[in-house]
């Protein structure tokens, strides 16, 4: 027997041998040996009597368990002016922990483990996923089950996932890829679809954390949920375990898809105008499909034909022909339980956008005109049966298909039978769904990018509508003020602003002044005694300044600069330490004329409360939270003078109150600004200030800004 | 990893000694040779599916290139996708001639076109219609992307690669009853590459930087910021080439780069999956057994001298504020590099590490923030490198000063031994996670092999790893983290229009 083997194996070297020796010439000339045939097992399917649906498949090869919940609801299942809310649910699920064990606290005990346990919520469901080393199973498994039955979603941690998401909104245009593709998905659904809508700093703000308890409770019940497991332990006794676990839970109301959710742009050319950029990013759309068409697999070929990899026709003619972009691609798209969208991408240098426009919408009619051939046929089909071994080669795939089938209702063998039918597709079929799913009369064409350097004017090419994507500022009705910063103006915050800035001397004139120099006696308190010091200010908006101090030492002079800040004394140039440098911008932040410059900046958010009397006045109370950090403003509300500010500083030796009462108000030129004011730091009086003289727009010298030397 | 070790009661030891443990396992699955030709090949046997995954890497990048070649490395790799002699020619003693032409045409024209005195722009332009002829001659002699049609075909998928500062990888994976068509093709990519269609690739590499570089405000910042912080040494290019150099190199430029440093003995191949040792030898000797034996390049000269004085820059822009600062560290060789590892972890991996919870948790100044080793590559000294992305209303210099304060407590306190034990543990863990894929696997071992010299370097460093001190942190952290030794750079957001 064992002689035999040899025989067998000492055959086969020869073979390879013999084959080893002649030369090949072409790929034509190597053969094929038939694939393996293997069978990857599946997972076990446990249907539990409240509903809930269990998958397990055992992987030995690693001592890992990786597993979790899908939970059917997500943002399609969210009001429209709540939009961002499944990212900020997704977040605070987990970083806010449970009832009994702090989001914090879970982060050292499953870091410690290298235990990965994980929340997130996207377009139609939520996961609560973990991935252990096996030993850590047991430890983790209960804290995994406590959060997704008891999530705390404290407002600490709802507050630092808003402040992700608006740090995301603000983000959004920097990237011409990611305007491309948010602006061509709202086109294609509609901007106000559940599919498309976009996260505004308003919809962030809305979001309280009843809303998030209210999404727990309607949407995880076992019946809403997926439940699996795949690693390095034994089906039976897990299938035991989650029984014990989830069998007595019950059903609760049933999550469905809400209706409808496409609104298709008119056909036509957008515009988005980024001028910072030297390429066009350009997309086109219409609807697409639903999975469950049976016309998928016929347009899955069509696809491979298409746009599939390089060879497709998309790559081949607008990349290796043509050299007009590094990326093209796209397709009929399709989603499992709604439309996807037929939507096609690409970017080029800005004096090619027009012709690659043409040339992408050409592709589309070629598709159509010249169908694909039986070669580009049997291309495609082969590319896809020969890589489909690739959907199934590892046991986790098995899994993930399976729930991904469970999830949307369709067959367990939907999979085992999609070959098959690609097998059946025949250039009739892709000719009859490229004419039924591509339509290049309806597409909506948008375009990003410079328009001044493209090679002609978009409108050469049809009519077009210009999208405007400005950030909408922050803007809610009630200003009750809460733990965190409110992070939009109220109405009447800004209408108090206007009246301050009225007051002053108006927007316009507000706005012209780019610098000033402001003369000043100031009378100091310090713990040395009372002296007087002449003050010469100059400051340049938003974030240069120059104050020198005539002090009984000597001139103090301070410099602070986007990029330095440093003190020149009688006893030589230092810098400001940190802490000195970031009071010292606080304070140009918080300077109250900046912040009337400031007015139309997002980042500053005016919020006016209630009423109170400062000395004989009556005043209005307006927060004012400048681009971080807080000051209030006690303003009288029939004239708009500003009585008093108050702002926190750190300013000289620990954190402190400042109080300043501005006691008088004059003409300086076209400005009404304060002539005289006190300060008063935690209580005690600091400063008396007197202005001499203030000059708008002063001849500045540059110079001034820069550090001098060290000799 | 074999299961029968895994009795329950050894399971702490299972988790404390993986590394030494996965090496083990590893030796017996994995086999490793060089060929007559210097070429090394690593294959691991993992026989799930009937498929492989498999990583050819060549130690040779941006980092190999000159002024006026700078991109030259990455455009050969795209180079690479149009085949060979016998791949993608029609007729290929034709198609030959017609490309010795193109670049006869397209070294006169360059030369005419680049006179800095007497410019003839009438020749200029004769020059560039005969050059464009020559193209659309030699075009109509070639099979438009063979190479990736017959991969495609044969159900090949994730065809891809990259070019780095330290290398240049080729990747992709097909089902293994395609394992000679694969070390065919291979082969022949590397035996004798062909530069056709070589200038509408590169148009496409320019579309590629205007994409990456360009039109992205922090590709913007980061050339600036390379370009600042190395002085000397080619770190300080960008990958993809200034647009000079692009607009003007040539496909001799890249058939004389391709020759000195695309040599069997500068190239690894690893291969991951369902494959047999003693069959798939005599395959790849054969194919690859074709590539002639070259000496190995010269190794680089020029080593980026000490930084002395700290530098500055900053991107004005409409952009939303980015923050960057960088410290000169030694190349990966270096002993101190597990140490310059676990720092990166401290500072940056997961919810538990030091910048996020201070700089995002708990201060909210930075949408995210983190502090990586290896930037541009490893090969060479290189930058340790800290980053953050503002939250609304908060500028770079507080996020400046928040990831001061942090490097401050490395400098001067001792890391408590169950933070430090906590990182190391989610290291082991993070080796058994990377071992689950073909295709990880496969660069995974290729680029230790390349770059450490020996694959086994991939299990090693976690052993090294497990050997940091809180002392090692310290010295290490005073001895990189000092501002003569930064380089920052940031995006300070600027409305519209306003000056730069």
């Amino acid at each position: 027997m064992k002689r035999f083997r040899m025989n067998v194996l000492s055959a086969a070297l020869l073979l390879i041998a013999a084959q080893a020796f002649g030369q090949v010439n072409s790929h034509t000339e190597i053969k094929t040996p038939p694939l393996r045939k293997f069978s990857m097992p599946q997972p076990k399917r446990i249907a539990l009597a409240n509903g809930m649906v269990i998958f397990l498949q055992e992987d030995h090869e690693l001592p890992l368990i990786k597993g979790g919940a899908i939970i059917r609801g997500g943002n399609r299942n969210l009001p429209a002016g709540k939009a961002g809310m499944a990212g900020i649910y997704g977040q605070a699920w987990r970083t806010g922990g449970t009832t009994t064990v702090s989001g914090d606290k879970l982060d050292e005990m499953l870091e410690a483990r290298a235990a990965r346990l994980e929340t997130g919520t996207g377009g139609d469901t939520s996961n609560v996923g973990m991935d252990v080393l096996k030993g850590d199973f047991d430890t983790v498994f209960p804290i995994w089950l406590d959060l997704i039955r008891n999530p705390a979603f404290p407002e600490e941690k709802i507050t630092l996932a808003k402040t992700q998401a608006n740090a995301g909104i603000s983000r959004r245009n920097d990237e011409p890829g990611g305007i491309l593709s948010r602006e061509v998905t709202k086109l294609g659904y509609g901007a106000d679809s559940p599919y498309a809508r976009q996260p505004e700093y308003a919809t962030i703000a809305s979001i309280t954390r009843d809303d998030l308890l209210a999404f727990h409770k309607q949407t995880v019940h076992p019946n809403n949920m997926i439940v699996s497991f795949i690693g390095d332990f034994d089906s039976a006794k897990m299938e035991k375990r989650l029984r014990d676990t989830f069998s007595s839970w019950p059903r609760g109301p049933q999550m469905t898809k809400p209706a409808g959710g496409v609104t298709a742009a008119k056909p036509g050319y957008y515009l988005v105008v980024k001028d910072d950029v030297t390429q066009a990013n350009i997309a086109m759309v219409h609807p697409g499909i639903e999975r469950n068409n049976p016309d998928y697999p016929a347009l899955q070929v069509m696809n491979e034909i298409f746009s599939g990899g390089f060879s497709g026709r998309l790559m081949q003619t607008l990349r290796s022909q043509r050299g007009l972009t590094y990326g093209v691609g796209g397709g009929v798209g399709s989603n499992w339980d709604y439309p996807g969208l037929f939507r096609l991408q690409m970017a080029t240098k800005s004096g090619t956008a027009l012709e690659s426009v043409e040339a992408l919408r050409g592709e589309v009619v070629r598709m159509i005109d010249s169908p694909a051939t039986a070669e580009e046929l049997a291309l495609a089909k082969e590319s896809i049966l020969n890589a489909f071994v690739f959907t199934l080669d590892t046991r986790e795939k098995a899994l993930q298909q399976q729930v991904l089938l469970e999830l949307y209702g369709f067959p367990a063998d939907y999979f085992t039978k999609y070959p098959g039918l690609v097998e059946k597709v025949t250039t009739a079929d892709v000719a009859r769904v490229a004419k039924t799913y591509m339509h290049p009369d309806q597409l909506a064409v948008l375009v990003v990018g410079n328009e001044k350097d493209f090679e002609k004017p978009l409108s050469s090419l049809g009519a077009v509508t210009p999208i405007d994507i400005t950030i909408p500022e922050p803007q809610t009705s009630s200003g009750k003020s809460t733990a965190a910063a409110p992070s939009a103006s109220n109405s009447e915050g800004t209408a108090l602003l206007r009246k301050v800035q009225e007051f002053v001397g108006g927007k316009a004139a507000i706005d012209a002044v780019n610098a000033s120099r402001i003369a000043s006696t100031m009378n100091l308190h310090t713990p040395q005694g009372a002296m007087t010091a002449e003050t010469t200010t100059v400051l340049q908006y938003p974030s240069t300044m120059r104050q020198e101090m005539v002090l009984p030492m000597g001139t103090m002079t301070t410099v602070v600069t986007p990029s330095a800040a440093f003190m020149i004394t009688p006893m030589g140039t230092q810098d400001l330490p940190g802490s000195r440098k970031d009071s010292a911008v606080a304070d140009m932040r918080t300077d109250f004329f900046h912040i009337l410059k400031s007015a139309d900046n997002p980042k500053y958010v005016f919020t006016a409360g209630g009423t109170e009397k400062i000395g004989d006045t009556d005043t209005r109370v307006l927060d004012i939270s400048p681009d971080g950090g807080t000051v209030r403003w006690y303003v009288e509300p029939a004239t708009g003078r500003i009585v008093r500010t108050v702002r926190q500083t750190t300013a000289m030796g620990g954190p402190a109150e400042m109080v300043t009462d501005y006691t008088s108000w004059k003409k300086f030129g076209n400005l009404n600004l304060p002539a005289a004011a006190t300060v008063t730091r935690n209580g005690e009086k600091a400063a008396e200030i007197t202005v001499g003289n203030v000059e708008m727009n002063p001849a500045v010298d540059a110079a001034s800004f820069t550090k001098p030397a060290t000799p | 990893m074999k299961r029968v070790m895994l009795l329950a009661s050894l399971l702490v030891l299972v988790v404390t000694s993986a590394a030494a443990q996965d090496l083990a396992s590893f030796e017996k699955r994995t086999s490793m040779r060089k060929l007559d030709n210097g070429l090394t090949v690593i294959i691991t046997e993992r026989r799930d599916a009937p498929v492989f995954s498999y990583a050819t890497f060549v130690n040779t990048g941006s980092a190999q290139e000159v002024p006026g070649i700078t991109g030259l490395a990455h455009m050969f790799e795209h180079m690479a996708f149009k085949g060979s002699d016998r791949i993608g020619s029609k007729d290929w003693p034709a198609e030959q001639k017609a490309l010795a032409k193109v670049e006869e045409a397209y070294a006169a024209y360059d030369r005419a076109n680049r006179a800095a005195t007497n410019r003839d722009e009438e020749e200029v332009k004769r020059l560039d219609k005969a050059w464009k002829d020559a193209i659309a001659e030699a075009d109509n002699l070639m099979e438009n992307d063979q190479f990736s049609e017959i991969v495609d075909r044969a159900g090949g998928v994730g065809m891809n690669a990259y070019t780095s500062s330290d290398v240049t990888a080729y990747f992709f994976s097909l089902p293994s009853n395609r394992f000679e068509l694969w070390a065919y093709m291979e082969s022949e990519r590397f035996r004798q590459p062909v530069f056709r269609q070589f200038y509408k690739e590169r148009d496409v590499v320019m579309e590629e930087r205007r994409m990456r570089t360009e039109s992205s405000p922090v590709g913007r910042l980061v050339e600036e910021f390379l370009a600042t912080a190395f002085t000397a040494h080619p770190y300080g290019f960008p990958g993809v080439g200034w647009p000079s150099d692009l607009h003007s190199f040539s496909a001799t430029d890249a058939a004389e780069f391709a020759k000195k440093y695309y040599v069997p003995s500068n190239m690894v191949i690893a291969i991951v999956g369902d494959v047999s040792p003693a069959e798939a030898w005599p395959v790849i000797d054969k194919y690859f057994g074709r590539l002639p034996k070259a000496p190995q390049p010269d190794t680089l000269r020029t080593v980026e001298p000490e930084q002395k004085a700290e530098r500055l820059v900053i991107l004005r822009d409409p952009a939303q504020p980015v923050y960057l600062e960088g410290y000169h560290r030694p190349s990966s060789l270096h002993p101190d590099n597990a140490t310059y590892d676990v720092i990166s972890m401290l500072m940056s991996s997961g919810r538990t590490s030091r910048l996020y919870k201070s700089l995002v948790r708990d201060k909210k100044i930075a949408a995210n923030s983190a502090g990586f080793n290896g930037f541009p590559g490893e090969k060479y000294p290189n930058l340790f490198t800290f980053f953050g992305f503002t939250t609304p209303g908060h500028t770079p210099d507080e996020l400046a000063a928040g990831i001061a304060e942090e490097i401050e407590r490395l400098k001067t306190e001792d890391v408590p031994e169950a933070e430090l034990q906590s990182v190391k543990t989610r290291v082991k863990a993070g080796l058994l996670r990377q071992l689950a894929s073909n295709s990880g696997l496969a660069e995974n071992l290729a680029n230790y092999q390349t770059l450490r010299g020996d694959w086994r370097e991939l299990f090693r460093e976690v052993e090294r790893i497990d050997k940091v001190t809180a002392a090692d942190i310290k010295r290490v952290a005073n001895t990189t983290f000092k501002p003569s030794n930064r380089t920052v750079g940031k995006i300070e957001s600027t409305p519209k229009g306003a000056a730069k």
